[in-house]
């Protein structure tokens, strides 16, 4: 076949055509886009089920409720953490929120309802404030997030040495009873677990919520086009200081007192949790449902160490192999879909 | 009436002056093609309108009335979008929820209506006839052509009455590029102002009904656009004559193989590649976009992985990752396609670009040796004409051209004699154009051996001693002095394969 050079050129130049065909899903890179996620489910599954096989009733309702009442204080701190991870900062001053929670509960709260519930908005809106403050810090001085909350976390940790400097205090028993209460044979943690996944399928739909994702991606671009960047620090790290003013809410009712140094211990597992979940460290990339599990597995990691019989040190062995487990799942997987994309 | 009216705009940054007493005016239904060296102050100019920058001095009207937009937000509100040349888009989010960010449709819970937008989405790429895009896509798996026309969906999107293409077709491949052109036609008769920046000559004759023209951060210039000529243009741009574009080609290939590739195939985008380049010659790479140009550029770096014989010097080697490349007197080195976010660390100074892949070299003892560091990087300043203030100028802050020139400059310290140039002249001004065709010759001269790739057809016709045509990921044809031409390119690149 002859074409003239004429035909040619206008060949090469013919517009496409726009035909809407329904295009094929592309499954694979689907499944690789989740593999983080997945791997964390199956870690989980591996646990649960070496877990069953020593010890008997794992798989029943109560256990899903201790072992949800045992992990919900983490979940909280931890989906906090995952805004802000998201957002593609870090908030370390959770801790010091968390201790400053349990502090003001432990030395506040009485048998009066209304008194309790209205100290129980304070500290609620507290942790919203001291967060927001975190963010437009942030955005003014143009720090790094991670040295404004390790600052605010040392401020809020001191403050809550000043209201109560040893553990201790007293919670009232009705709000201890809380975490056991049931409705359709779920505990009130189940319940609170089912509406973080309801409040994470609303928020992450919001425009507020794809403007952090957004910025945690790519900052300029969010900027380009039309994020106000210090809006977004301030109800990212916001939402975080509120959730972990939840979280010390709920731990009180685990712990029955209040402690000025717990908090710490719920600053770098809340990461963690997140991380093994599949949530990226630049920003941009995760889903709560991977934070949850991922705390699910941090905190059964425990339950496994103690019906094994070893000594309790091995729990943070344990769960330091499986985030390094986890990172490298989520590399390897990125490695691949970046390969198929090419 | 002008929709738009500029006087004494004006822009410092620091100590430098971006913007001085610019001015411009715009109607209505007419694409107005914008036109300056790079770091004439046209970025400035359209970042100015956009709301990106704020001015320091001057006055804009928009219909009538005063505009100084505090934020991208703003200026969309007074009916402005840009299409920016760095992307505004999110790497995470889907091809349709980047094309509506911040003004998704929402339901009455205030999340994203997923079904209006989709319908939103097929409308708009319907009424403009956008190339075949998925909506549901992630951004991060699409290549910058595709990129880049999500980007002007976005524009579109907000149904803007002043549209800013920002050298949209730079980064398109002919037929996209084509259908850009087309675009702004139908966008002018729909009442609307297209504010077109772009160093393709060409593409301005084609759709500007008239242009200004900035020089040194003020406006030189305005025309219409069938009142003037290419050369009046150019000279207004450059503020002296430019005799040529183009050098003049005296071929200085030796017989001698510089880079001998047998057999390279890589995945489904590479399929047994055979060619050779000499010491002394421009090797040019062709053919249409996407058929293993950027996978044989990658490749033969060492960035992905290939099967096949390559011979440095006529000596067999392998190749496994951009390191080995570069390693050695008779190494390869690559001036990538996205000098952004490849080439060059934008953060850190004209100098630490110019020497961090060759800090050894400076090396005594173990310790950095400052003097020899700033002797050679003051030889490549001098040598490329780098305009920087100084060494310690972030490569950040400086304009595109000048970024070239400090990847080139990269590319050279290494002491590689093999040099891939993947569309070293994108995004790149007509005068900085020209000095880069003049440094290919100058090198070739001195017995480098250079594989070069343009996406703009004439620079490959005009520079290049012989150009490979590559189509589905083998070289279709090897054109060779009066062979090579666009028409004989096109016909390679599409048609069955013929003798050269």
């Amino acid at each position: 076949m002859v074409m003239s050079v004429q035909q040619t050129v206008q060949m090469a130049q013919r517009p496409a055509k726009t035909k809407p065909t329904k295009p094929a899903i592309d499954w694979r890179g689907r499944l690789l886009d989740r593999a983080p996620f997945l791997v964390a489910c199956l870690m989980l599954a591996l646990i649960v089920g070496i877990y069953g096989s020593l010890q008997s009733g794992v798989f029943s309702l109560d256990e899903l409720n201790l072992d949800t009442a045992a992990a919900m204080t983490l979940m909280l701190a931890a989906t906090g953490q995952t805004i802000v991870l998201l957002r593609g900062g870090i908030d370390l001053s959770i801790g010091g929120m968390i201790s400053l929670g349990t502090v003001i509960a432990a030395t506040r709260f009485t048998d009066d309802a209304s008194t309790t519930a209205l100290w129980a908005l304070i500290i609620l809106a507290l942790g919203f404030l001291i967060g927001a403050l975190n963010g437009l810090l942030i955005s003014l001085l143009k720090l790094q997030p991670f040295l404004v909350t390790l600052a605010t976390w040392s401020i809020l940790n001191g403050i809550a040495m000043i209201i109560l400097p040893t553990d201790g205090g007293s919670i009232p028993s009705w709000w201890v009873g809380f975490a056991s209460a049931q409705l359709l044979g779920l505990t009130s943690p189940v319940w609170m677990l089912l509406a973080l996944l309801l409040f994470w399928w609303w928020f992450r739909a919001t425009r507020v919520g794809i403007a952090i994702q957004a910025t945690g991606s790519n900052e300029k671009s969010a900027f380009l086009s039309g994020v106000s960047i210090a809006r977004v620090n301030l109800v990212t790290y916001g939402l975080s200081g509120l959730f972990a003013a939840g979280a010390a809410l709920f731990l009180v009712t685990q712990t029955g007192a209040g402690s000025p140094t717990i908090g710490k211990d719920y600053i770098l597992p809340s990461v963690a949790a997140a991380v093994i979940g599949g949530v990226s460290l630049f920003g941009g990339r995760g889903h709560l449902a991977g934070t949850l599990i991922g705390a699910f597995v941090l905190t059964l990691i425990g339950n496994l160490v103690f019906v094994l019989h070893v000594s309790s040190y091995w729990q943070p062995v344990a769960s330091g192999v499986i985030l390094l487990l986890s990172v490298l799942a989520s590399s390897v997987a990125e490695k691949a879909a970046r390969n198929r994309a090419q | 009436m002008d929709l738009v009216t500029v006087n004494g705009l004006s822009k410092r940054y620091g100590g430098i002056v971006a913007l001085s007493e610019a001015t411009f005016s715009a109607r209505a239904g007419e694409v107005h093609a914008l036109l300056g060296e790079n770091g004439a102050g046209k970025s400035t100019f359209i970042q100015i309108l956009s709301g990106a920058v704020q001015h320091d001095g001057g006055s804009i009207v928009v219909d009538g009335q005063d505009y100084r937009p505090a934020n991208p937000d703003a200026a969309q509100a007074r009916g402005i979008a840009a299409v920016f040349q760095e992307l505004s888009l999110i790497p995470d989010l889907s091809v349709e929820q980047n094309i509506w960010f911040r003004h998704e449709p929402r339901t009455w819970l205030g999340t994203v209506n997923r079904t209006q937008m989709r319908l939103k989405t097929l409308a708009l790429l319907e009424k403009y006839n956008f190339p075949a895009l998925r909506p549901d896509q992630e951004l991060r798996r699409l290549t910058l052509a595709e990129r880049q026309i999500v980007e002007i969906a976005k524009g579109l999107a907000k149904d803007p009455r002043i549209l800013i293409l920002d050298e949209a077709t730079s980064a398109l491949p002919a037929r996209e590029a084509e259908w850009l052109l087309n675009l702004t036609r139908q966008l002018a008769a729909e009442g609307r102002l297209v504010i077109f920046i772009s160093h393709r000559m060409a593409e301005v004759r084609a759709i500007a009904d008239r242009l200004t023209i900035f020089r040194n951060g003020s406006t030189v210039a305005a025309h219409e656009a069938d009142a003037v000529s290419d050369n009046e243009i150019v000279t207004q741009m450059i503020g002296r004559h430019l005799d040529r574009l183009y050098p003049e080609r005296v071929s200085t290939a030796t017989d001698r193989i510089a880079l001998g590739v047998k057999g390279f195939s890589s995945g489904s985008r590479l399929s047994g590649v055979d060619f050779a380049l000499r010491e002394g010659e421009v090797l040019g790479v062709g053919g249409l976009q996407g058929h293993g140009q950027r996978e044989l550029f990658q490749a033969l770096f060492g960035a992905t992985k290939a099967s096949g014989s390559i011979e440095l010097w006529g000596k067999p080697v392998s190749i496994g990752n951009p390191r080995q490349a570069l390693t050695g007197k008779d190494g390869i080195a690559l001036v990538p396609e996205d000098r952004r976010g490849q080439g060059l660390l934008l953060t850190k100074s004209v100098r630490e670009n110019l020497t961090l892949s060759v800090i050894k070299r400076f090396t005594e003892n173990g310790l950095l040796s400052r003097q020899k560091e700033a002797a050679l990087v003051k030889e490549m300043v001098d040598f490329l004409r780098i305009k920087a203030g100084t060494p310690e100028q972030l490569a950040g802050t400086l304009s595109g051209g000048n970024q070239q020139k400090v990847i080139f400059g990269k590319m050279l310290l290494t002491q590689a004699r093999v040099l891939l140039l993947y569309d070293p002249t994108r995004g790149v001004d007509v005068g900085t154009k020209g000095e880069i065709f003049q440094l290919m010759r100058d090198l070739a001269a001195k017995g480098y051996a250079i594989l070069f790739h343009s996406s703009d057809m004439p620079e490959l016709v005009h520079v290049a001693d012989r150009v490979l045509v590559m189509r589905n990921g083998r070289i279709a044809a090897t054109l060779e002095g009066v062979h090579i031409s666009e028409e004989e390119i096109l016909r390679a690149a599409m048609l069955e394969t013929r003798a050269a």
